[in-house]
């Protein structure tokens, strides 16, 4: 299953990574808006974890474009933000995507809303 | 003593009495006859102007006055002629204003027209208010300015916190099943005390964010309907193992019916979360019990609560800790930081956001024995729940799919607002300015906009002339709100109604379109003085299929319309010579064939405090922010919200 994960911070995008692959996803990687809705399209993933604020544009953006793209809408996004703010989760939720996750992320709630979203 | 002797003496006395108050009274004033002559002034007035005695000795006249005056410098740059031009024009009114003399002090001047001809002119010294109001002015100004330089800090702050705790944590984690996968337990158990130290300053620091953000009033409230065995169950997970750490149980008392609560549910759960492990801390081989229960304070609908109870067989505190119990950073003892950890601030955090979603938090306890924290939380609007459809519960459905932007610089009318919606089941947005504002409107467009006149930088009508610009914003109904005593909601001229110069061609044409869409040959009355802008708007009228009349100023705009059949539209600059726009709006409030004929207000884009507040008199809503109540506001935002779109836009 492959996951394509947005996220800006080098750092974050490796622990993530190398977190998941553990758990047996194939991950690719984008660091922007921009490059998260283009890769969206060619790179036909399984799911996206889409961190909110990128440069470009933010994860809103970039989920509102990934949805409203007949090829990638159906393709579950689950927001990555800092912090439990629940503005946070209604603006994700209000962007499009289907489930909300907070940084630093546990990595065993994380793969239960992975597999609930992609059976 | 004969009649005539009386009158006389009581003559003299009256003369006297007038003389001895004019002399004792704190203010200046000046009498002058028919033709304008000075004949009569006091010594406070000869004080405060500085007037001396070679000048009054002789007959003056106010014009010598006024002259007098600009020859020492007291209008500074201002030519005398124009300015004694401009008091001669205001001597038959009664109007009042303020002067800056040369040496700092303030006068307040007034003149009142007296009965037979002639005025009276009195000065107050208003110097030491002035002071006052200025030194008060710019002591709120300051405290708002550190208050908001704190929070932005805070919030910059654990932002920046924060990134480097992520890899700390992240990365012990990684290395943590690392070492699991080569059975190194030692390391393991290490890497473990690692991410748990990184994970409890990472809560510190969230806390700090959150208190710094309710203390910029930044917390916002986002209510939903949410199912309570659900919030149960994602709060025992949560939970259960800071329970079971110190040996206790955890006992969860929930009748199968409790149904759900309209509430924030991410406050709800992070309020349970605080007290539950709160009560797992200060507890060790005993029991957390928490228990849900429905009740009712009265009769009315207002009166039905969800009630959550912690209860726990800690340690217990006594009366005087219980009291400090909700201050920030204080805990029960300060001994009780070395032995349990934490900030003090979940306490705080739990009372804040209670209160924000119209509960109450209370706490019993005994010192040995343990503690009970009881929430409390409305139970308002049951719409979905029951079959019921009280009129109140119908409304709250309604409301509840309502999204308002609130645009205020003011804290004060974020709560208020926030308190009175946010009850009443409205999704709240915040911005605090007007660029924030329009960021929000573009990112997520709100059902309703109240926004505020005054603001910093960009101001309500500025936010409101780029919302009536923008195709995607501009059908958002607005209401104006700002500090007027006076509300007029009878007329509304509409703040969907208001336009700025120099005027957008496309967005007249739009509006034409929506005013006049399907009567040919309507006629529009174009009223400015400046021949430039008529012609400007009549080839835009012309463009549109539409007729256009014209008039230079109001009188002859008056005059055409009691000739003329009721316009389709009329387009109102505001500045004009011999009757301006406001008093031609003043005029026709009271022709009833005018009452339908819709008007829009063409002005520059600086208006002045005068022209701010008559127009806001005349927009759709007025809310004085210094009083209540507003409980009208909630119907007038859902009357709006379900309007197809705005005011004029009848036909789109």
């Amino acid at each position: 299953m492959k996951i394509l994960l947005v996220e800006d911070n080098e750092m974050n995008r490796d622990m993530l990574s190398r977190r998941l692959v553990r758990n047996g996803y194939d991950i690719v990687m984008a660091v922007d808006g921009q490059q998260a809705v283009t890769m969206a399209a060619s790179e036909r993933p399984d799911l996206i974890l889409m961190d909110m604020s990128l440069p470009v544009i933010d994860g809103w953006e970039a989920t509102r474009q990934v949805k409203a793209n007949p090829s990638t809408g159906n393709i579950p996004i689950i927001a990555l933000t800092a912090h439990a703010m629940s503005e946070d989760e209604s603006k994700a939720r209000a962007a499009g995507c289907d489930d909300f996750d907070t940084k630093p992320v546990d990595i065993v709630r994380l793969v239960g809303k992975i597999k609930a979203l992609v059976n | 003593m004969a009649d005539s002797e009386k009158q006389i003496l009581s003559a003299e006395m009256e003369h006297a009495l007038l003389r001895a108050t004019l002399d004792n009274m704190l203010q200046g004033v000046a009498m002058y006859d028919a033709g304008h002559k000075l004949v009569t002034w006091n010594k406070r007035f000869v004080d405060y102007l500085e007037m001396p005695e070679e000048f009054l000795g002789t007959d003056r006249t106010f014009s010598d006055y006024i002259r007098y005056l600009g020859d020492r410098g007291e209008f500074g740059d201002a030519d005398v002629e124009e300015a004694l031009k401009k008091r001669l024009a205001m001597l038959d009114t009664s109007h009042s204003f303020e002067r800056v003399r040369p040496d700092g002090t303030v006068l307040e001047v007034r003149r009142d027209p007296v009965p037979g001809g002639g005025f009276i002119a009195i000065y107050t010294d208003i110097t030491e208010r002035k002071k006052a109001e200025l030194a008060l002015r710019k002591a709120m100004e300051d405290a708002e300015s550190a208050s908001k330089v704190k929070s932005a800090f805070l919030a910059n702050m654990s932002h920046e916190l924060r990134t480097p705790l992520n890899a700390i944590i992240g990365y012990s984690e990684l290395l943590a099943e690392d070492a699991a996968d080569r059975g190194d337990d030692t390391g393991l158990a290490d890497l473990h005390k690692i991410g748990a130290a990184g994970k409890h300053l990472l809560g510190l620091i969230n806390e700090i964010l959150d208190l710094s953000k309710i203390e910029a009033g930044k917390m916002e409230l986002y209510v939903e309907r949410v199912a309570l065995t659900d919030v149960i169950n994602d709060v025992k997970t949560i939970v259960d193992p800071m329970v079971t750490k110190n040996g206790n149980r955890l006992i969860i008392e929930c009748p199968a019916d409790i149904g759900s609560l309209r509430t924030d549910l991410t406050k709800l759960k992070q309020c349970l979360i605080n007290l539950l492990s709160n009560a797992a801390k200060f507890t060790k081989e005993g029991a957390v019990t928490l228990r849900l229960s429905r009740a009712n304070e009265g009769d009315g609908e207002a009166d039905k609560f969800v009630r959550f109870e912690v209860i726990d067989s800690g340690i217990g505190m006594t009366q005087e800790q219980v009291g400090r119990l909700f201050q920030a950073f204080t805990q029960a003892d300060s001994s009780t930081t070395r032995n349990f950890g934490g900030t003090g601030l979940g306490l705080t955090i739990t009372r804040h956001f209670c209160a924000m979603m119209g509960g109450s938090i209370e706490v019993a306890s005994t010192p040995g024995k343990g503690s009970v924290f009881t929430i409390k939380l409305p139970d308002r609007g049951k719409g979905d729940d029951v079959a019921r459809k009280t009129p109140a519960a119908a409304q709250a459905g309604a409301a509840s799919s309502i999204t308002v932007l609130i645009v205020d610089d003011d804290n004060a009318v974020h709560d208020v607002l926030s308190a009175t919606l946010g009850r009443e089941g409205y999704l709240l947005l915040h911005a605090r300015d007007g660029a924030e504002a329009l960021e929000i409107m573009r990112r997520t467009p709100p059902d309703v906009v109240t926004l505020d006149v005054q603001m910093p930088k960009i101001d309500g009508w500025s936010v409101l002339g780029i919302m009536k610009s923008e195709p995607a914003l501009e059908h958002i109904p607005v209401i104006m709100l700002t500090i007027v005593d006076d509300r007029n909601l009878g007329f509304s001229l509409g703040a969907s109604e208001f336009m700025t110069k120099p005027v957008d061609r496309a967005r007249l044409t739009a509006l034409l379109r929506k005013v006049a869409p399907a009567k040919k040959n309507a006629t529009i009355l174009i009223v400015d003085d400046d021949a430039d802008v008529r012609a400007v708007v009549r080839a835009t009228v012309e463009s549109a299929g539409l007729k256009s009349a014209e008039a230079a100023n109001g009188r002859l705009a008056l005059g055409w319309l009691l000739d003329n059949e009721p316009p389709a539209l009329i387009l109102l600059d505001l500045m004009m010579p011999e009757v301006d726009g406001f008093e031609f709006l003043e005029k026709i409030k009271a022709i009833d064939s005018l009452a339908e004929v819709p008007i829009v207000v063409l002005t520059a884009k600086n208006l002045s405090e005068k022209e701010r507040n008559f127009l806001t008199e005349r927009t759709l809503l007025v809310l004085n922010k210094g009083g209540q109540p507003i409980g009208s506001l909630g119907a007038a935002l859902s009357a709006l919200a379900r309007r197809p779109h705005g005011a004029a836009a009848a036909n789109d």
